[in-house]
């Protein structure tokens, strides 16, 4: 009895997937693909069937593990619940921030161009990475691998890197100006 | 007899001469396809202005080795750091990387070098000698044909990738609905372009290649310190020989399975839009299927990473085929060659291999001759790619986000892409939290636009009837074949729990 008791109540404490997020691609999935619809009600029907046909087949599927989702939950082998996300904190935090300094990255790349925006976007995630006590590694290290990259890919391969200040210098001094 | 060896070996020497252009492509292909993002395309298509200035052979060869050597160092990152280089290496990382974490990325790094060596060169051989009868495979494949093998992918994808069959096809589906963003080709109407003129050519392949894989993975790596664990970093330190050799070894002795795997590829690689993703969860699935220990794969088992290394190998020689005969590309790669080509002026067809043997034939030889260059250069440079792994997090997360953001901007030159490389990037990083498989949805991209146009040919010739879908004996034969390849896992569970 006390083994069946222990058992019981190791199954009652074992934690249930909580499978909220698990809804976020099906979700995106058929509001993307309602969205998609909607613009093609112009097209003739043979520009139409296609998107049609994998678009409903798309919607069935995600249909099918709504359903299934509901089922698991009702049986109470899974839940869905907001207060229950195990979000690790610090790590998040570090994630969201690491997104804002690339969404930076790419606005001032046209401005200020591969090397500098390089240089400043590789200098700051560093130190989001690890701490502000890493400053020395890593200002050489974004620095480093900013001018090899501008080394291969501007001055060598003269690649369509995006330009700026520091590009332009460089080109200006090569052809003496 | 005499004669086509004569020219066999004219071609050989003739291709040898070109030493200069092969050596350094050999090795910067090595470098790009180890860097998540830069494929061999985003390569080829950086160094368009010189490939474009150093004439048609010259330019073929270089972008053949390039091609080549990408293939091989696509399959470091995809060992070492659970990133694949390409979307070819998807199914690499699913026993390479066990065993790079379970401190072996020395010996998974030389089978995957071995297998995709004999592989590589196996394939080309038989290129060679196949041409003239593959090229009919290609043939009877029409537009309803092809509507059913790029399903069929996308299916296999689904319910080999993922743990969960249903979220692999939503995966994949959702892929497919995301490929269909664009213009239509006929009509010319905007479909799901959010209004975004930038979105009217269809969504660009580059920046959602390097969004799903390379960005969010970056956001994943992060919550590790190490890219590898300490044991991992304490067996790196020891650089020894006897992993590469054992690694070489472990590959030789399972020499047929290298020689069914990567046939799977050649064959797959002759259908165009089919690629080398595709293969190599074929490969995988079936080098699983006629397993003596399924249970193993998915744990570093060798067997799982010979397959998927072979067969995308199989693949390079697989897809020029098609584009030298009829002039469809296989691939992104080989649809960036026929422009180049093109712009040389060259005429595709079976005639080329008549009229201008150095492009029809020369391609296959350069290929031949990288793998082999590959082989002495590639294994005793093995034990330093190991190396990558010792790279804190703190500095390879922000690297890997800088190169491969910018790798994205250079197809198009517009920072509106790095914005889509960076939605695709949080699209992959979810999928990856969530168990949806990111290269589902790539592949799905990748076949959306290709898809559609069969789908609008197919419909154009049967006056929009869609039962035309099941016109053909192929065409229903593998329809039948994907309702199968669904359920058969499904079944398979059923029947292990009965027992």
């Amino acid at each position: 009895m006390d083994v069946f008791m222990s058992f019981k109540s190791k199954i009652t404490r074992k934690e249930k997937k909580n499978v909220l997020p698990d809804l976020i691609i099906p979700s995106l999935a058929l509001i993307f693909t309602l969205y998609y619809l909607t613009t093609i009600t112009e097209a003739p029907w043979i520009a139409q069937a296609s998107a049609i046909v994998v678009g409903s087949l798309l919607i069935l599927l995600i249909f099918i593990f709504f359903i299934k989702t509901f089922f698991m939950v009702r049986k109470e082998k899974e839940i869905i619940s907001f207060s229950n996300l195990t979000i690790d904190k610090p790590t998040s935090f570090k994630r969201l921030t690491l997104l804002v300094l690339t969404l930076c990255f790419t606005m001032f790349l046209e401005l200020l161009g591969f090397t500098l925006s390089a240089i400043i976007f590789l200098f700051f995630s560093i130190i989001l990475l690890s701490s502000i006590k890493n400053w020395k590694n890593a200002l050489m290290i974004s620095v480093s691998c900013s001018l090899i990259g501008y080394f291969i890919f501007i001055y060598i391969f003269n690649t369509q890197f995006p330009r700026g200040a520091f590009e332009n210098f460089v080109e200006r001094i090569e052809d003496g100006k | 007899m005499e004669n086509d060896l004569g020219i066999f070996f004219s071609l050989i020497s003739n291709t040898l001469e070109y030493w200069w252009v092969i050596v350094p492509a050999t090795i910067l292909g090595i470098v790009v396809g180890a860097i998540p993002g830069f494929s061999a395309a985003n390569t080829i298509i950086i160094l368009l202005p010189l490939t474009l200035s150093i004439g048609p052979e010259a330019g073929m060869i270089f972008m053949v080795a390039i091609y080549t050597s990408s293939r091989l160092g696509a399959g470091i990152p995809a060992v070492l750091v659970n990133i694949p280089g390409t979307a070819g290496a998807a199914a690499t990382p699913l026993d390479g990387y066990p065993m790079s974490k379970r401190g072996e990325g020395q010996k998974a790094l030389s089978i995957s070098f071995t297998s995709s060596v004999l592989g590589g060169l196996l394939t080309t051989i038989l290129a060679l000698i196949l041409i003239p009868w593959l090229s009919q495979v290609a043939y009877y494949l029409h537009s309803v044909e092809m509507i059913v093998v790029m399903l069929f992918g996308i299916s296999l994808i689904a319910t080999i990738s993922s743990q969960d069959t249903l979220k692999g096809l939503i995966a994949g589906l959702f892929g497919l609905m995301i490929g269909y963003i664009g213009a239509d080709v006929v009509y010319e109407i905007p479909r799901g372009t959010f209004g975004f003129l930038e979105l009217y050519d269809k969504v660009p392949l580059v920046p959602a290649l390097v969004g799903l894989f390379a960005i969010s993975e970056a956001f994943v790596v992060i919550d590790r310190k190490m890219v590898a664990n300490q044991s991992v970093k304490d067996s790196k330190m020891m650089h020894s020989w006897k992993q590469t050799f054992n690694g070489i070894k472990i590959t030789l002795i399972r020499w047929k399975h290298v020689i069914w795997t990567s046939i799977i590829g050649l064959i797959i690689g002759v259908i165009p839009g089919a690629g080398a993703a595709i293969a190599s969860f074929v490969a995988y699935q079936q080098s699983k299927n006629f397993s003596k220990t399924p249970e193993l794969y998915g744990t570093g088992h060798p067997e799982g990473l010979i397959a998927p290394e072979s067969s995308n190998n199989g693949v390079t020689s697989g897809t020029l085929i098609p584009l030298l005969i009829i002039g469809v590309p296989g691939g992104a790669t080989a649809a960036i060659m026929a422009v180049v080509l093109e712009y040389h002026g060259v005429q595709f067809g079976p005639d080329i291999f008549e009229t201008n043997p150095m492009l029809g034939y020369g391609p296959f030889v350069a290929m031949g001759i990288t793998y082999i260059i590959l082989g002495f250069l590639i294994m005793p440079l093995t034990r330093y790619f190991s190396n990558v792994l010792l790279i804190p997090t703190k500095y390879i997360a922000p690297l890997i986000i800088v190169f491969t953001l910018v790798g994205s901007f250079v197809p198009r030159a517009y920072v509106f892409d790095i914005y889509v490389a960076i939605i695709f990037g949080i699209i992959g990083y979810i999928a990856r939290k969530t168990g949806y498989h990111v290269a589902a949805i790539l592949i799905g991209v990748i076949l959306g636009p290709m898809l559609e146009n069969f789908f609008l040919r197919a419909l154009r010739i049967s006056q929009g009837d869609l039962t035309t879908l099941f016109s053909s004996s192929l065409g229903n034969t593998l329809w039948i074949l994907l309702i199968i390849s669904l359920f058969v896992p499904g079944l398979k569970k059923y029947f292990s729990r009965q027992k």
